[in-house]
């Protein structure tokens, strides 16, 4: 006699899209996913409790190791933190290393995302491009910092080492040769027919669901809701660039990968400013104390890194260790909505689902 | 279809274009000077301030020292240093707080080994790791 069965499918923990170590519990009806449990923590190393036991100059290697894409957003959430708490006024200088910083970690960690994004959907080269352009970009930053990924480049009160001879000037050239490689991404993946007929209307969300999942970044930005925290709640020196918000409607794959494209350019746009409006001299390195003591009392800031709201909550004691440090960090959140994008959906758009959130696994597992 | 032939039209472009691969590792990766790498230690330039160990943030830095030989000179000399590569980051916080520069970092970076023990570094293994070390090791 024939019958169906609800089949019970693991994605993961070692699966090539999760890009980290996510599992992802399935159950299937036939073709169609009825429903999706994630599980996770397979990469959790307890940041926040090892923080509580380490200065703030020591925590901020361990924030390189969240996400990993774009480790100086999360320098920067740690050290914007203290330095409220503090009161520090930072040099000039020091805020504009920090943007050139931040916005080629967002340019390199968007080109990570669609190069990878469009190898797990089946394309191999866009991922060999992005990974050409992003190489120099990690050149850049290794030149300035010293490492590829783990930077450990900022410190409370500015950034530890100034620009070296003929820094600027590469990243002045830089910005022009990433614009005219955008074209050719363009060129190659945007007007695809078999690309667009994968991610159009796919893992779709409303504006409601977004907020009330409490989703950030381009997650949120493509369902229509204007809010980016450069913009809204300006931190750092972001009120002295001119740049634009991409937002779309309708809150599919694809509108997510248009707004992500469209930050690039964004960036690239603050980028090109910076270099123009970047202080001939000045220090690098507020005035602190050489062992740094956040005063008693609590302090929350947000910033807006690649994949959304980044939050750091220090609650001190007025020693030299933080009594608690949280990370709200935007994977996690994001992630959160994908049973329900999963259910009823065809099985082949789950990796396309997954991809099209952009986690980044170091963060979700904390 | 007009999309798929423009998509084949860049990758054709790009068959000629220059390679943008590295030749490692059978040529050395050029790295900049700034580039974090295996520590070296000088152990004559040490004064056991403790610093480096204390700001670690693994904790993989061991040392111990002992009363200067010379009567007449105040002060301790360095006696063991250990460092243990299994867990050690390279964070440069260790070259960062150092006073006299003892320790500073090398472009060195190959780490691999078949045993987990030899990842643990001592004294004279650091001491003479003298190739490719920093030249610029403050801000």
């Amino acid at each position: 006699m024939i019958r169906t069965e609800e089949m019970l499918l693991n994605v993961g923990p070692q699966h090539p899209s999760t890009h980290g170590v996510f599992r992802l519990v399935v159950k299937i009806d036939g073709e169609i996913i009825t429903e999706a449990k994630p599980v996770i923590g397979y990469l959790h190393r307890g940041t926040e409790k090892l923080a509580e036991d380490l200065q703030y100059t020591q925590i901020i290697p361990y924030t390189d190791r969240m996400d990993y894409l774009s480790a100086m957003t999360n320098n920067y959430v740690l050290c914007h933190a203290v330095e409220t708490m503090m009161g520090i006024k930072i040099p000039d200088r020091a805020e504009y290393l920090r943007v050139l910083t931040m916005e080629l970690g967002r340019v390199a960690s968007h080109l990570v995302w669609w190069g990878t994004f469009l190898l797990d959907i089946g394309a191999t080269s866009p991922f060999l491009f992005a990974f050409r352009e992003r190489e120099m970009i990690i050149n850049l930053l290794n030149e300035l910092s010293g490492a590829r990924l783990t930077f450990n480049y900022m410190r409370v009160g500015g950034v530890k080492w100034d620009a070296p001879e003929g820094w600027i000037e590469k990243v002045r050239e830089f910005v022009p040769y990433m614009r005219e490689q955008l074209k050719g991404y363009h060129e190659l993946v945007t007007g695809n027919e078999i690309f667009m007929n994968r991610v159009k209307g796919v893992g779709k969300y409303t504006k409601e669901d977004a907020l009330n999942y409490s989703l950030s970044g381009v997650n949120l930005r493509c369902t229509g809701v204007k809010w980016d925290l450069r913009k809204d709640e300006p931190y750092s020196i972001y009120d002295r660039f001119d740049f634009d918000v991409p937002t779309r409607q309708n809150g599919d794959a694809w509108t997510r990968y248009q707004c992500r494209m469209e930050e690039i350019e964004q960036s690239l746009k603050i980028i090109e400013q910076a270099v123009e409006q970047f202080p001939a001299e000045g220090d690098i390195l507020a005035k602190v104390p050489k062992i740094i003591k956040a005063p008693k009392g609590e302090a929350y800031v947000r910033i807006e890194s690649p994949r959304g709201e980044i939050g750091c909550y220090i609650a001190s004691d007025g020693k030299k260790e933080p009594y608690r440090l949280k990370f709200r960090r935007p994977s996690f959140y994001n992630l959160q909505i994908l049973p329900k994008l999963l259910k009823g959906e065809n099985m082949a758009n789950l990796i396309v689902v997954l991809g099209a959130i952009d986690i980044v696994l170091g963060e979700v597992d904390g | 279809m007009l999309g798929l032939a423009k998509g084949l039209k860049y990758t054709l472009k790009n068959l000629t274009r220059k390679k943008f691969t590295y030749e490692y590792p059978n040529e050395p990766l050029p790295l900049p000077d700034r580039f974090r790498g295996i520590q070296k230690f000088y152990p004559e330039k040490c004064i056991v301030c403790n610093q480096c160990a204390a700001i670690c943030p693994t904790d993989c830095i061991q040392l111990t020292g002992k009363k200067h030989p010379d009567p007449t000179k105040k002060g301790k000399i360095i006696d063991t240093y250990d460092i243990n590569f299994e867990i050690c980051i390279l964070c440069d916080l260790c070259t960062e707080v150092c006073p006299t520069e003892a320790i500073v970092m090398t472009n060195n970076f190959e780490l691999a080994e078949y045993s987990r023990d030899i990842l643990f570094k001592n004294l004279e293994w650091l001491d003479e790791n003298d190739e490719n070390i920093r030249e610029v090791n403050k801000a």
